[in-house]
């Protein structure tokens, strides 16, 4: 029973099936399967679509579709995983956004889901993120590594101000800063004092795991 | 020719039926009507309820009853005059003319590596210089050549660049918006004494944020044209099926043009039909996509049908370089433009999507916009261009016409010659090393800026663009727009005795 739980689980992710991961997710929570083992199982899944995508065989909806059924059955797992306080391997925590006042997501899904795809914990604030929200989520999820994305030049300099936010509540040095976005190029974000900066989300995989000594 | 646009002598290119151009009509007025728009403005809600619209004040939602969109289609001029600096420049924006614009990019290129870089402020001037020169340039679109140059704050880029339009060319101008920058730009015009066209710029999809609502009751209420635009992106912003974004589309540009009629009813505008589709590798738009082609085609016969002006997706190629990728894609946007009824066309200089621009790509461009033009002009049949009795006089071989003075009186408008491209036979381009018609666009650019002088402005309209500038610095700084350091490295920039045209 366990295994086709799994089994179904991960079919739903690789099939972009949002409602059916969510289904099979609170299946396996019900069931008392171990939630690591689920949140593995999901891993596999959305590694096995992050290759598709490497290799070219799978494209960007196939990719945003996958992260979209995955995101929808993590939270479920992930309470899961707290309530009996178990402890998940993993190549370091990343909280990811895009910057206040910018509102787009492409980018920075695929860098989440190529993450995640890789290891990471991953926890995706989203987009139009404040510096406020960036604080609070490398407080509460205690991160390794904070990715931020702004496509315009407009939004770019918000990466600077969450940077002095952290600054300012003492923690920029608990966190690995790694930026990217059409509007960021490696000259801005050594200005900003960014730790690393890619132009493609596979780049930003190697900078992550770089950055984390992995 | 130069500044009034091409003719098309011939009937219009059309991709729908009847049934199928009804169809998109009837989803654009669902749409508008059950879904509606976004809109992040206040006065411009209130002024839609006012006029028969349902409003949601807590999801700033506004839907449009399909009378009203039907009313304000009929309200808008069918074509409208756009005057130039210099009168020779002016246009009729509509009907069966397409006028050319220049393609912007964010930066320049470096000639020998091709890769990206921001422009100077002599680059920029030295740019507007070029395009002002070139025949086939009929207007300048907003941020042209570049989005901004060298030194110059972020919220001062759209301001200096309409500054050294006004300054360097005398042709029609076009303004975007940022920071409530369409305030001075306005001023700027009036101080001048000419008509800008501004923009009100939707984010599909279907909505519509404040700064381009301002914008649109700024011009609509000054009397000017508004040019109303929303740039979607296939797949992401918009469905990925061609029809299913033209309805989106639609609904987007056709609520801006309510709101400008209901502002000011008679509004001169343009709609623009800009859309890309996702390229699912990168998730950024694909520039230069033939599918780009097929939505201009079917929205330019829409709106010819609703009688209202349109500007198609500019013309920006994927490639990086001038090579044979960017001028297939180039070609194949202008020529689509040009049969299917495109009443404007931003077109020069971009080298690679709206990121880079050069003026020896603007100049390569002229040439295939005149080769355009002249392919819409068509041919004249009549008994002279027949030429039935020339033809029965030479005969057979060895009877030929290049002696012939019909062939003398007609070749030269029935011929249109390019300015760089190369025409040399082998042994002439051996002989003299081989050059490409990037060679020869390089040296027309030198050449241009040599000789080119374009008309100055008065001394007291020269004041008054410079004072406009310096009114709009220190509002943004008080503003906080500008930093400390921003405005130091900028007054250092126009230190230059030969401010404002070099730093």
């Amino acid at each position: 029973m366990s295994t086709e739980v799994l089994e179904n689980l991960k079919k739903a992710i690789i099939g972009y099936d949002r409602e059916g991961a969510a289904d099979w997710a609170k299946k396996a929570v019900q069931e008392k399967i171990d939630p690591i083992k689920a949140l593995d199982t999901m891993t596999v899944a959305i590694r096995q679509i992050g290759d598709g995508f490497g290799k070219g065989e799978l494209w960007l909806p196939d990719l945003v579709g996958a992260a979209a059924a995955m995101t929808s059955a993590t939270p479920i797992i992930e309470e899961e995983i707290k309530r009996v306080g178990a402890t998940r391997k993993s190549l370091g925590t990343v909280i990811i956004g895009t910057v206040y006042g910018d509102i787009h997501t492409i980018g920075k899904t695929m860098v989440a889901t190529l993450l995640t795809a890789s290891g990471f914990t991953v926890n995706d604030l989203g987009i139009n993120v404040t510096a406020q929200s960036f604080v609070q989520g490398i407080n509460e999820y205690k991160a390794d590594i904070l990715a931020m994305s702004a496509l315009m030049t407009t939004t770019a300099p918000e990466q600077r101000k969450v940077i002095e936010a952290l600054k300012k509540e003492g923690i920029r040095d608990t966190v690995q800063i790694m930026v990217g976005g059409g509007a960021i190029t490696q000259e801005f974000a050594d200005s900003i004092g960014a730790d690393g900066y890619d132009p493609t989300a596979p780049g930003a995989v190697e900078l992550a795991r770089r950055l984390v000594g992995k | 020719m130069a500044g009034k646009g091409f003719t098309r002598n011939f009937r219009p290119l059309k991709i729908l039926t009847e049934e199928e151009i009804e169809a998109i009509h009837r989803g654009t007025l669902e749409v508008l009507w059950v879904t509606g728009v976004r809109m992040e403005h206040e006065r411009g809600l209130k002024l839609l309820e006012r006029n028969g619209c349902k409003v949601d004040y807590d999801e700033m939602r506004v839907r449009i009853p399909p009378a009203l969109v039907e009313e304000c289609l009929r309200k808008t001029p069918s074509s409208f005059h756009a005057p130039a600096r210099d009168s020779k420049n002016s246009l009729m924006v509509g009907g069966n003319t397409l006028c050319l614009a220049v393609a912007p990019g964010n930066h320049t290129v470096d000639l020998d590596t091709w890769e990206p870089r921001p422009a100077t402020r002599k680059e920029n001037y030295d740019g507007v210089t070029v395009l002002d020169a070139l025949p086939t340039v009929h207007f300048f679109s907003p941020y042209t050549p570049y989005f901004g140059f060298k030194d110059v704050p972020p919220c001062m880029a759209m301001l200096e660049s309409l500054a050294a339009r006004i300054r360097n060319s005398t042709k029609f101008q076009c303004v975007g918006f940022s920071n409530d920058s369409e305030i001075f730009a306005i001023k700027m015009a009036q101080a001048v004494g000419i008509e800008i066209l501004g923009t009100c710029a939707f984010a599909p999809p279907l909505a519509v944020y404040r700064d381009a609502v301002e914008s649109a009751f700024r011009f609509a209420e000054a009397g000017l044209p508004l040019r109303i635009i929303s740039g979607q992106v296939m797949g992401g912003t918009a469905p990925a099926t061609i029809a299913g974004g033209i309805v989106t589309n639609n609904a987007e540009v056709i609520a801006g043009l309510v709101l400008a009629q209901l502002i000011n009813p008679g509004t001169r505008i343009l709609v623009k039909d800009f859309s890309a589709s996702v390229n699912m590798r990168s998730g950024a738009p694909a520039f230069g996509g033939i599918e780009i082609c097929l939505h201009n085609a079917a929205s330019n016969q829409i709106f010819q049908k609703y009688g209202v002006p349109i500007d198609d997706t500019t013309a920006y190629p994927n490639s990086k370089m001038p090579d044979y990728q960017s001028s297939y894609e180039k070609a194949f946007r202008i020529f689509t433009a040009g049969l299917s009824g495109a009443n404007t066309l931003l077109f020069h200089g971009s080298v690679h999507g709206e990121l880079t621009h050069h003026p020896i790509q603007a100049i390569l461009d002229d040439d295939s916009a005149g080769m355009v033009g002249h392919f819409m002009e068509g041919l004249a049949v009549n008994d002279e261009t027949l030429a039935i009795d020339l033809i029965k006089e030479v005969g057979p071989i060895p009877g030929h016409f290049l002696d012939k003075g019909h062939t003398r009186k007609w070749w030269k408008s029935e011929q249109f010659i390019p300015k760089v491209a190369d025409r040399l036979t082998y042994p002439e381009w051996m002989n003299k090393g081989k050059k490409v018609c990037l060679d020869y666009a390089r040296e027309r650019m030198e050449e241009i800026l040599a000789t080119h002088k374009p008309a100055p402005l008065t001394p007291s309209q020269e004041e008054d663009v410079e004072g406009v500038l310096e009114e709009a610095r220190k509002h943004y700084k008080e503003k906080g727009l500008i930093t400390e350091e921003e405005m130091a490295t900028y007054r250092k920039s126009m230190k230059s005795t030969n401010y404002p045209y070099e730093q």
